[in-house]
């Protein structure tokens, strides 16, 4: 049992990481509503970026998240008319069109980057990799690692970055009308186009950002993808879809299965694991984990 | 009195902290056309949601020939003989005019043979009968309207609940729609309707009910309604303004 | 109209009859087989994805249920193959059941992302297990005999060709299916309960692919959880239907036919670039869904005419 803490800790830690992709996650489709199916492959290309960036300059990776967010932001913004395009046409479901879409994009980011970047495990090296914070109160010690500690920190930092430009700009007025009602949006002279352009920009690059985190923590490879994609989906349906404020506690909660799984059982279970607690909460409670989903 | 069709008791309906419904009352008796007016958002539209089954009510109960029906499905209460329509209407856009009328014939009629013969009576009925082929998408808003109407009578309802059928239509297609409703209560279907213009509503209704705030504030032929103080004050007197 | 449609179809159905009568190579005849069960999966794809909206991106689930469900009771309860496969179909099918009861209620891009983990979720399971042989995966006793697994294949798919045709063209079962794709809330009203639809498309969907995957399994006499269970099995059958054009029946076998052709000649000539193939599959999924919003069906132009009269 005297690992019980630690894998408690290491989930909470691990956790917060993806708070940032399922609510970057939630933004795009509250606001252009579309299911982003490629987002593990965001998350995937963001970590190579921060790889080979780090290679190129030597520079701490965590120094170049800005730099990560800024490439991935402008890669994403010229996909969003393409996206609306879809999205607007004829076809008697926009919404699945979307992701069928996505999908096809995903497959095509998976593919290109097994040919560029091989089928290797990589990770990307920071001087935050070794360190680490020992505590022990009795018989109960926890490690706590320093570049797990800085995925918190990243996520608090972002999480407070987003709280304020949805609530104290004149940007995060407009997100929150679209996201609210799209032809009264239009009306009250929010430029929709672009307003979502925007947003689908930042969460390209904030899900970019977060997968050089992911390949310091844990590590990177072309096929890691459709394993954040699931993940992302799961925290979403488990918080109720559309319930922000149930994402962090369904994060934890996916933090610490999947802790558990690598400390105690197989980790080679985590996603049939993970695929029965949701099956589990949807069958006793289709609106997520507090009822509180649309 | 004979029996009457409807019976709402003490309805609530809460969304949160919000009470959109509160504690309404009121019985439809057969072959009554029973208005349901009140400013926006009065609650009419999430009273019509409760009783023909989209939401279930927070208190309180609705009886349809006398039998608690509260909280059960949409599909239920349409084999028990509630028809409705949306205000929002809601076409199957990819089918066409003929398609959309069969699939609600269905419902009396399982075999698709049936289903189309009976179908194509009700096109005749509402007039859109020339534009069966179409797809839904291609009508017009008049079109539309008659064809929500339409998919509510292929159901072969004894009770029929209309939502805002006339809004958004000109006076021409106004009066035809009224005659169209007029012919259905002939025909012996019990109507509740939701109307915003008044002209419309004063003349086909039996009898009036009207909310505001979610709570009942008047009920009664429509000529007493229109001199009842409180309603001029809520409703009427705005509308005029 | 619809009469005449069907005997064109039945017309087709005769010609692929005669294939081994033509055909006496048997690599060829391996590739129509193949082709024939490639039409089975985009066809009992399109049920869920074109007539109720629904995309299942966990079809290979169903396929690979079937498979190991076969290979199973072929292999570690000595049955016959029929018995097995027709098993196999059954638990597709209770599989599609339970799975789709929570996950049907979801909006349909959640459900498609549902099924993509479930058939993850699954892949990932077998791998673990003994009885499956995980890794490794399973050898069945081997029938050489490439002309019977023709006549199988074809069996199952022209079966459940005509079976679809008669439920979703000529029954009430498809229009039913088809209002609840274009508006939920709208097909309650007129007394339909789209969960109850949707499951039973759902099973209709998977018990096939089941008994498919289960033909797949004695024809190939080796399975194991990539080649039943990947995601190669769901992509393909997403870019036949959406190629092709959803929501008909026409529509998926010609995507299924084209692709297949196209997969052929690029193995055949570039096997050694198989992660080309995948971003090709991408590619044509997102340009099909961006260029021909009906597939290739809808540039036909005399077609198009037939399905405004029809749909």
């Amino acid at each position: 049992m005297e690992l019980l803490p630690q894998a408690l800790v290491d989930g909470i830690m691990l956790g917060a990481i993806y708070i940032i992709i399922a609510i970057a996650f939630s933004l795009v489709y509250g606001v252009m509503h579309v299911i982003d199916f490629a987002v593990g492959e965001w998350i995937m290309l963001g970590a190579f970026g921060g790889y080979y960036l780090f290679q190129w300059t030597r520079i701490e990776p965590l120094l170049l998240l800005p730099a990560v967010f800024v490439v991935f932001a402008a890669i994403g913004y010229p996909l969003q008319p393409l996206i609306h395009r879809v999205l607007s046409g004829r076809r008697g479901n926009p919404l699945l069109m979307g992701l069928v879409f996505t999908f096809g994009l995903s497959l095509m980011f998976r593919g290109l980057a097994q040919t560029f970047f091989g089928f290797y495990s990589l990770s990307i090296p920071s001087r935050f990799s070794n360190g680490s914070f020992f505590f022990q109160n009795g018989g109960l010690s926890v490690t706590i690692s320093s570049v797990r500690l800085t995925g918190l920190v990243y996520a608090l930092v972002i999480t407070g970055i987003l709280n304020y430009l949805l609530k104290h700009t004149d940007f995060g007025l407009g997100v929150r009308a679209l996201a609210q009602n799209r032809d009264a949006a239009g009306l009250m002279g929010v430029n929709n186009k672009r307003t979502s352009a925007y947003v689908y920009a930042i969460y390209v690059g904030i899900s970019a950002m977060t997968g050089v985190l992911i390949g310091m923590i844990l590590s990177l490879s072309a096929k890691m993808g459709p394993d954040y994609t699931t993940f992302a989906f799961f925290v979403v349906v488990l918080a109720g879809m559309g319930y922000l404020a149930g994402v962090p506690a369904a994060a934890f909660l996916l933090g610490i299965i999947q802790s558990f799984f690598l400390i105690y059982l197989d980790p080679g279970y985590t996603l049939l694991a993970v695929f029965v607690l949701l099956y589990t909460i949807l069958l006793v409670s289709p609106r997520g984990l507090f009822g509180k989903g649309v | 009195m004979p029996e009457p069709i409807l019976e709402v008791e003490n309805l609530t309906k809460n969304f949160g902290g919000l009470t959109a419904v509160n504690e309404v009352s009121f019985r439809v008796h057969p072959r009554e056309i029973v208005g349901l007016i009140g400013p926006n958002g009065a609650g009419k539209t999430t009273l019509f949601n409760v009783v023909s089954g989209y939401y279930a009510p927070s208190r309180g109960k609705v009886l349809f020939h006398g039998k608690d029906i509260s909280g059960k499905p949409p599909y239920v209460l349409a084999g028990r003989g509630i028809g409705r329509t949306f205000q929002v209407v809601k076409p199957f856009p990819g089918l066409s005019v003929l398609e959309n009328i069969i699939i609600a014939s269905f419902l009396r009629h399982p075999k698709r043979v049936r289903a189309e013969e009976h179908a194509w009576k009700v096109l005749e009925f509402t007039e859109l009968a020339d534009r069966a082929h179409q797809s839904a998408a291609s009508l017009t808003l008049a079109g539309r309207k008659r064809l929500e109407i339409g998919k509510a009578l292929a159901l072969e309802p004894t009770f029929l609940l209309l939502d805002e059928v006339v809004a958004g239509l000109n006076p021409t297609e106004v009066d035809h729609t009224i005659e169209l409703i007029l012919k259905l209560r002939d025909q012996g279907i019990t109507i509740l309707i939701v109307e915003h213009i008044m002209r419309v509503i004063m003349r086909i209704s039996d009898r009036l009910v009207v909310l505001n705030f979610g709570q009942k504030i008047a009920e009664g032929p429509p000529e007493e309604v229109a001199k009842d103080p409180g309603v001029v004050e809520a409703y009427l007197g705005v509308e005029k303004a | 109209m619809k009469d005449r449609r069907l005997s064109g179809h039945l017309l087709v159905f005769a010609a692929m009859l005669l294939i081994p009568a033509v055909v006496h190579d048997t690599f060829l005849l391996r590739v129509f087989t193949e082709a024939v069960m490639w039409i089975g999966l985009a066809v009992t794809f399109d049920v869920l994805a074109g007539y109720t909206g629904y995309l299942n991106f966990g079809h290979s689930a169903f396929f690979g249920i079937g498979a190991y469900i076969t290979a199973i009771l072929m292999v570690r309860a000595g049955w016959h193959f029929a018995p097995a496969a027709a098993l196999g179909g059954a638990a597709a099918g209770l599989g599609a059941l339970i799975a789709g009861f929570p996950t049907l209620r979801l909006r349909g891009a959640y459900f498609a992302i549902a099924t993509w983990a479930l058939a993850r979720a699954i892949q990932q399971g077998v791998l673990m297990m003994d009885i499956t042989g995980g890794p490794d995966g399973m050898r069945l006793p081997a029938l050489l005999s490439p002309g019977f697994f023709y006549y199988i294949m074809l069996g199952v798919v022209g079966v459940t060709f005509f079976a679809y045709w008669f439920l979703l063209e000529r029954a009430p079962f498809g229009l039913k299916l088809k209002a609840v794709r274009e508006d939920e809330q709208g097909a309650e009203a007129l007394g339909l309960n789209p969960t109850k639809l949707k499951i039973q498309a759902f099973v209709l969907s998977a018990v096939p692919t089941g008994i498919i995957g289960g033909v797949f399994a004695y024809w190939v006499t080796f399975i194991d959880p990539a080649s039943t269970l990947g995601d190669l099995v769901s992509d393909q059958a997403l870019v036949m239907v959406v190629f092709g054009g959803m929501g008909t029946l026409t529509g998926p076998v010609i995507g299924a036919v084209l692709i297949f052709t196209f997969k052929t000649v690029f193995w055949a000539y570039l096997s050694d670039y198989e992660v080309l193939y995948l971003i090709i599959l991408g590619g044509v999924i997102a340009a099909s869904v961006v260029f021909l919003p009906d597939g290739v069906l809808g540039v036909l132009p005399q077609r198009r005419k037939g399905v405004e009269d029809h749909a």
